[in-house]
């Protein structure tokens, strides 16, 4: 049984058809027991507004989900109880201590006192705990929510940018706290920009666009997916242009390196037969295996060009 | 009743660990005590202020009147809003309390300030009687003053009632204050202008919900034995006599208010996003 299972999962925003915004389109996807799990998208791709129907906070106007199997709201009130999930930036009271505020979040879930000494030991803030929530640092206040997440040592842990605005050693303290709780066997969604890291983390991944999934499987099927090749010449302008009319290729992007090419098929010799008979011969074709990074630049390519379009 | 206690303690913890809360009780209860003070100096000035229990339950529970009413709605709002946008009432759902519950604990936490404010009120004005020279009655409370805690402390749920509806429709604690401020002139002007179109139509003005709110507050629809000497002296001065719609009328007019507010809030909070 799918610990999290969503069947065209949707959200819109506003009733008038005109003025309305579809954030979440017939999404679908499964997160199996043991998982660690990559969300990633672009911003306003509509992966918060999906966790956040899943957690609870968000009324979704299409589709359905499931949560440890339950699906009515009675079943699901009690299926939460099994999550912990912060999303976002970390919200708790400002004027309280850090302590308090984990107090709430324990109070809620049912837990007792020696478990909020455990998880601000867990996440390096017993020291701090006594001290105001708004004195925190933004690395600190993440790590709060760590903690919180933690509070009732849940089976599926939710994190939505836990590394938002971290700076590297913050950014490596977080991924310790994951890989820690990834090893005790904890089902994780983690939604994230760091690709990098997401690569590093994460067993599956589904990669969202516009409110719709564009790519989702383990990494390796995400990754092989997106079959490439690393082509040079001499005049790589002609290389370039040759290759934009090539039906075999899907995309081209120049790299300090050479020229990087979505196949359609993996057929590198129909692609090096056309480009001879064009007139061009390569001095180097080779099999390039494009980083989650590259592959999610490519699925998301429409997004990134508009915005670099605006700031030009 | 697991629940319950969970919303007890957390709204609890919440509410305790805010200034905000204790410079409104600390203030509310200042002007009750300078209120209780100013009695006691002037029983023992002067032998003809009788201040003393059961006549002085009127005086006693005043502090429950009007700027009580404001003050706690004021006060939820304070205490509420927030919750939206600190965006921590967000996080409390995604801990494990359904928005439901959520909202339970918000009416839990109206219930529970009424109670306080109106303990606050209690505990000064009856200490100051001690402290009175004045000799009192037989009985130390009468069924109408009885009748007029229950209105007041209706009184103070309606308040809170809207306040908790200006919160959690407009999430923010400075606009739903202004609301709040505003909606009492608007009333007021509209009543105004309304009674400049005759009788029949200033009857309708009498089940405006601040005006209902303001006899339902008022000793002189309470006490009979009181208005009738106030009419009696008015009489003399050629007044026309003060009147007020049956307290049967005020109590259900101010429940069913309290009810709406407390609805749409209930409602606002289970339809909208957090």
């Amino acid at each position: 049984m799918p610990i999290i299972e969503t069947r065209e999962l949707t959200k819109r925003y506003g009733t008038r058809p005109e003025k309305s915004v579809l954030a979440v389109d017939r999404v679908s996807f499964a997160v199996e027991e043991g998982q660690v799990f990559g969300f990633l998208g672009p911003n306003g791709s509509g992966k918060t507004t999906t966790i956040g129907m899943l957690v609870g906070i968000i009324n979704p106007t299409g589709g359905s989900f499931r949560l440890f199997g339950a699906s009515d709201a009675k079943g699901l009130l009690a299926a939460r109880s099994r999550v912990g999930a912060t999303l976002e930036t970390p919200n708790f009271y400002p004027y309280m201590r850090g302590r308090d505020n984990l107090r709430v979040a324990a109070a809620i879930k049912g837990v007792g006192r020696s478990r909020i000494e455990e998880c601000l030991e867990l996440v390096g803030l017993a020291d701090r705990a006594r001290h105001r929530f708004s004195t925190y640092s933004l690395g600190m206040k993440q790590r709060l929510a760590l903690a919180a997440t933690m509070l009732s040592d849940p089976e599926l842990i939710i994190l939505d940018e836990p590394a938002n605005g971290l700076d590297p050693q913050g950014m490596r303290e977080i991924r310790e706290i994951i890989r820690i709780l990834a090893g005790r066997g904890k089902t994780i969604f983690l939604s994230s920009h760091l690709l990098w890291e997401v690569e590093r983390t994460c067993t599956h991944v589904a990669i969202v666009r516009r409110g719709r999934i564009v790519a989702q499987g383990t990494v390796d099927e995400v990754v092989s997916e997106g079959t490439s090749a690393l082509l040079r010449a001499e005049d790589e302008d002609a290389l370039a242009a040759a290759l934009e009319d090539c039906p075999e290729v899907t995309s081209v992007r120049r790299t300090d390196d050479g020229i990087i090419v979505g196949l359609r098929g993996g057929d590198l010799a129909g692609v090096n037969g056309y480009l001879v008979g064009k007139g061009i011969h390569l001095s180097y074709l080779a099999p390039h295996r494009q980083s989650l990074e590259e592959v999610f630049i490519d699925l998301t390519r429409g997004d990134f060009e508009s915005m670099t379009e605006i700031a030009s | 009743m697991k629940i319950l206690n969970v919303l007890v303690r957390i709204e609890t913890l919440k509410t305790v660990k805010r200034r905000a809360f204790w410079v409104a009780v600390g203030v509310f209860a200042a002007i009750n005590t300078s209120v209780a003070v100013d009695n006691v100096r002037t029983a023992r000035r002067f032998p003809d202020f009788s201040h003393a229990l059961p006549e002085s339950w009127p005086r006693v529970l005043s502090g429950l009147t009007s700027p009580a009413g404001f003050f706690i709605a004021v006060l939820i709002i304070l205490l509420v809003a927030p919750e939206f946008s600190w965006r921590t009432g967000r996080q409390n759902v995604i801990d494990g309390l359904s928005k439901e519950r959520l909202y339970a604990g918000k009416v839990m936490l109206l219930a529970g300030l009424v109670a306080l404010f109106v303990a606050t009120v209690l505990l000064i004005g009856i200490g100051g009687i001690l402290f009175s020279p004045s000799e009192g009655g037989p009985e130390i409370i009468r069924s109408t003053d009885f009748s007029y805690l229950a209105g007041l402390t209706l009184n103070l749920l309606f308040f809170g009632s809207a306040g908790l509806m200006l919160a959690t429709l407009i999430r923010s604690a400075g606009p739903a204050m202004g609301v709040l401020f505003l909606y009492f002139l608007v009333e007021g002007a509209i009543v105004g202008l309304i009674e400049r179109a005759g009788e029949t139509a200033t009857r309708i003005t009498e089940y405006f919900p601040v005006n209902i709110s303001d006899d339902l507050g008022d000793d002189l629809a309470l006490y009979p034995e009181v208005l009738a000497s106030v009419n009696a002296d008015r009489a003399e001065r050629g007044l026309a006599p003060l009147e007020f719609l049956d307290v049967e009328v005020l109590v259900a007019a101010v429940l069913a208010y309290s009810t709406i507010f407390l609805l749409i809030s209930f409602l606002s909070m289970r339809r909208r996003d957090l």
